[in-house]
This record gives structure tokens, sequence and C-alpha cells, in this order.
């Protein structure tokens, strides 16, 4: 077989032969990250836009072999390979389509971007606050929806939330993305997904189990949304009715206290799993607060789900809480 | 053939570093300075260490090995504590089906990295 040729930033490199990728950017002077050399560090994990050879994605997580990651000293392309340049996505505008307070603290936003904007339901967007600073909101709309949809809960004191919270239809902004690798990859469609999380956790989930129906997926998909009270519980009609249209979906409500007939009252982690059964072949989803995420990741993992198969975004605060 | 290839390469080791992982979270003479946040990391890091005393592809050096568990000895990582993880290592590689001659000699490798480990 002839050897291929890589491209990145507008530089082609014929690749000699048996060489790798990593090989062929070293020869050109390129400066590229490495350490095993043999497929298990990850150091020199890269993107391209092509996808890439089959063997420099073994090991990979799904979303990542879903976005053409791959491993540079795996891969001895055939034909041509562009690689991602480093440059992240550039801002795209946007402008509110409508908000809704749908509880005292959390407000759910339509954006229609004026730009294409490409992203799979469950990735995240950051929103650039006009002075300068930038957040992470997930999406929980699907692309065919045509805006993209985000769950804000207003922290106290909260500069782009607050300020999130207050905006009016038209009002414009930037947003800049997609990023994550939270989303769903329809590599089995009889898998059980078990989808957790607690608060505006439920966005990005909305958006996966959405997505996961769309795409076909036959297997059990369980969404177990947390709260402290009944009262946190946000579109928990629009779960229910989804729920209703959709034989393989099943929508939980939990709640730490407080809970009537219609909530399921523990420890997230502990409903979740007593929830989904049998974790054999299972993929989880788990997003929101960092706490929680790590408790649930935790949890799942102990009772037998492979660290491979739990996909996680924490909520993190952009700075440490004050102490 | 080395060890990590003969007991089934990248594959193999990927449930096994899960395996060996829930011991490290379940015990408890040694769960405090394993119950880290960043899992994943946690987990990337078992798996570097698995392949490289198994005779996989991985790089250690003793600068790493310090560098790495500087912080845990200021947690109190002590002699006890290398021996919990042979112990498990021991344990995960005879279930993956090695012989007790290999787990003798992976072993023999986990000791020479102890002083690196705890730093001396
Ligand atoms: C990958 C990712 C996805 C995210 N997705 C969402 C989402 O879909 N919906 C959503 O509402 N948020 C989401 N977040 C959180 C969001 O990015 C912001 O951190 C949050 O809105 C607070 O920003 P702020 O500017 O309002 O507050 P800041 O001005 O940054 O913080 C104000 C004060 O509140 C504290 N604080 C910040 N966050 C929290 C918190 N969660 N709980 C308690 N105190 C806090 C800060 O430490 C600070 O002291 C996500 C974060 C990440 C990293
Ligand atoms: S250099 Fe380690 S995986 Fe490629």
């Amino acid at each position: 077989m002839s050897p291929g040729q890589i491209e990145v930033e507008g530089q082609r490199i014929e690749l000699e032969q048996g060489e790798t990728v990593l090989q062929g950017l070293e020869r050109a002077g390129l400066d590229v990250a490495s350490g095993c050399r043999a497929g298990t560090c990850t150091k020199c994990l890269l993107q391209a836009q092509d996808a890439p050879p089959p063997a420099s994605q073994r090991g990979l997580r799904p979303t990542l072999t879903a976005q053409n990651f791959f491993l540079a000293c795996q891969a001895r392309p055939t034909g041509l390979l562009r690689l991602r340049g480093s440059r992240g996505p550039e801002p795209v505008r946007a402008r509110v389509a409508s908000i809704d307070h749908l509880t005292e603290d959390v407000a759910r936003l339509r954006l229609t971007p004026d730009e294409r904007f490409d992203y799979r339901p469950g990735q995240y967007l950051d929103v650039l606050h006009p002075g300068g600073e930038s957040r992470s909101y997930s999406i929980a709309s699907l692309p065919s929806d045509g805006w993209l949809e985000l769950h804000v809960r207003r922290i106290p004191g909260g500069q782009v939330s607050g300020w999130l919270h207050e905006l009016a239809v038209d009002a414009e902004l930037a947003v800049r993305g997609p990023f994550g690798q939270c989303f769903h990859v329809a590599d089995d469609d009889q898998r059980k997904l078990l989808l957790v999380g607690a608060g505006t956790g439920l966005a990005p989930l909305v958006g996966i189990a959405r997505d996961a129906l769309e795409q076909g997926h036959r297997g059990p998909i369980d969404l177990v949304h947390g709260g402290l009270e009944p009262n946190r519980l946000y579109l928990r009609d629009d779960l229910d009715r989804l729920a209703r249209e959709s034989p393989q979906l099943r929508v939980h409500h939990c709640v730490l206290r407080g809970a009537t007939a219609r909530e399921h009252e523990g420890p997230l982690d502990q409903v979740a799993i007593r929830l989904a059964g049998a974790l054999a072949g299972a993929r989880a989803f788990l997003c929101g607060d960092g706490e929680i995420v790590h408790l649930l990741r935790r949890s799942l993992f102990l009772a037998g789900l492979p660290s491979g198969e739990i996909l996680a975004d924490p909520f993190l605060p952009s700075k440490p809480a004050l102490a | 053939m080395s060890l990590y290839e003969r007991l089934g390469g990248e594959p193999a080791f990927q449930s096994a570093v899960d395996e060996f992982y829930r011991r490290m979270l379940t015990d408890e003479r040694v769960s405090r300075f394993f119950d880290d946040v960043d899992m994943e990391g946690q987990i990337a890091k078992q798996k570097a260490f698995l392949t490289y005393v198994t005779g996989g592809p991985a790089e250690y050096t003793g600068k790493d090995m310090r560098a790495a568990h500087a912080e845990l000895n200021e947690r109190g990582l002590s002699d006890e504590h290398v021996d919990v993880v042979i112990e498990h290592l021991g344990a995960v590689l005879l279930s993956m089906g090695a012989a007790p001659d290999d787990v003798g000699e992976v072993a023999a490798l986990a000791e020479s990295v102890r002083a690196d480990v705890l730093g001396r």
C-alpha cells in the first residue's frame, strides 16, 4: 500500500513508506506532543477532518472516535488525511428567539444563530458576555429544531447567568463552540442508556435522549432527573410527554426530600442505580453540578459500569467558590 | 513476548485497569489516596502503571514517579500502602490469567519504583 499524505494548516506533507502521522509531522519540523509512541498514553491525540485509519482509534472513547480524534503514533493513512488546526471555533452571533422562566431560578433560552452552528446535542457552547467573560452552557436542542436551547440556572451574584436571565427577545449575543464529549454515538442501538443529572444537568440529557430517539435507538433509555424538592424539577410535563410518545424512554423524577407519589426520594446515585437494573453493556451520561457528577460517576463505576462507558460533563464554576 | 502482550495487550488492560482501580477505591486502607475528583485522570495513570510493570509500551522515569506522588507523600503515603497496591496488582494479574511466576516478576519491578513513589 502506498503511503498517504497529511495536510496541516495549509501545508502538505508526503508520508514515507511505513511512516506514521507523528513521524511525518516531526520530520516536517512541527512540534507534536508524544509519549509512549505505542498507542497507550494518548499524548499524541489529534483531530482530523476526514475519518482516520481505524487502527489509530483503537481504545479511544466512542465520542472521540466519532469526532475523528486519533493517535498520531498509530496512524498510517493511505490517502489524504487533513488535520484540524489548533485554533478553536470562531464566535458566532445569535439572537434570543424566546426566553421562558421555568422555575424561580431556571430559564430556558432559545437562540437563533446568524450562521451555521454545527453541534451534537449534549455538547456545550460558550456564551461570551459583553464584559469579556465567558461561561459554558449545554445544548438541549437538536440541530433540526433550528434554535439553540439552553437551560440557565441563575446563580446568586452570578455575572453571566444573571445577565442571561435579564435578556429580552431579540437581544443579540455571541456564542462559541461546540465543545465537549458528552453526546450520543449510535454504535449499538440495543444498548441500555442511562442519563442522570441534577438541576440544569437536565439540559444536555434532554438533547442526548431526543438525539438517540431520532437516530432510531431501540434499547431502553432511562432518564433520571434529580432536584432538591419537587418544585425544583423543571420541564417535567415535557419529559413525561416525550416518554409517553417513546416506549423505550422512561423518565424518572428524583428528589432529596418531600417526594410525592410522582417522585422517587433518596440520593440520586442510589436511586439511579436501583432504577437502571443490570448495567452490563450500558452507557451512562452524567451531567450537572461537579460534586454530584463525581458522586454519580464513582457510584456507577463501583456498581460495575466500565469507566469507558461513563460520559460526564461536570458543570464546574469558572472560578472557585469563595470560602 | 512481554507479559503485557501475553495477557492480551491494550484491550485486556482496558478492563483490567477498571478492576484494579475499583479495588483501590473500595479498600479502605488506601482508598483515600485514590478517590480523586479527576477519576479519568486517575484511571489513565493506573493504566500507564499497569502497562509499565508488565513490560508494555509505557514510559516511566523516577522523576515522573516522584512528582506524581509528592502530594500523596504529604498526605501520609507509606510502605504499607505500597504493599496494598502490590497485593491488588498481583490479584488482578492472576485474574487475567497471569502465572504466579509472572506475578512475582511484576512485583519485583513494582518494588523497584518503591523508593521513587515514597520520595526516598
Ligand atoms: C461544561 C459546562 C457546562 C455547563 N452547562 C450549564 C448549563 O447547561 N446550565 C447552567 O445553568 N450552567 C451550566 N454551567 C455552569 C455555567 O458555565 C456557569 O458557571 C454558571 O452559570 C455561573 O456563571 P456566572 O457568571 O453566573 O457566575 P460567576 O460570576 O462565575 O460566579 C458567581 C459566584 O457563584 C459561584 N458559583 C458559580 N457556579 C456555581 C454553582 N453551580 N453553584 C454554586 N455557586 C456557584 C462562583 O464561585 C462565584 O463565587 C456549565 C459549566 C460547564 C463547565
Ligand atoms: S505517543 Fe502515546 S499514544 Fe501516541
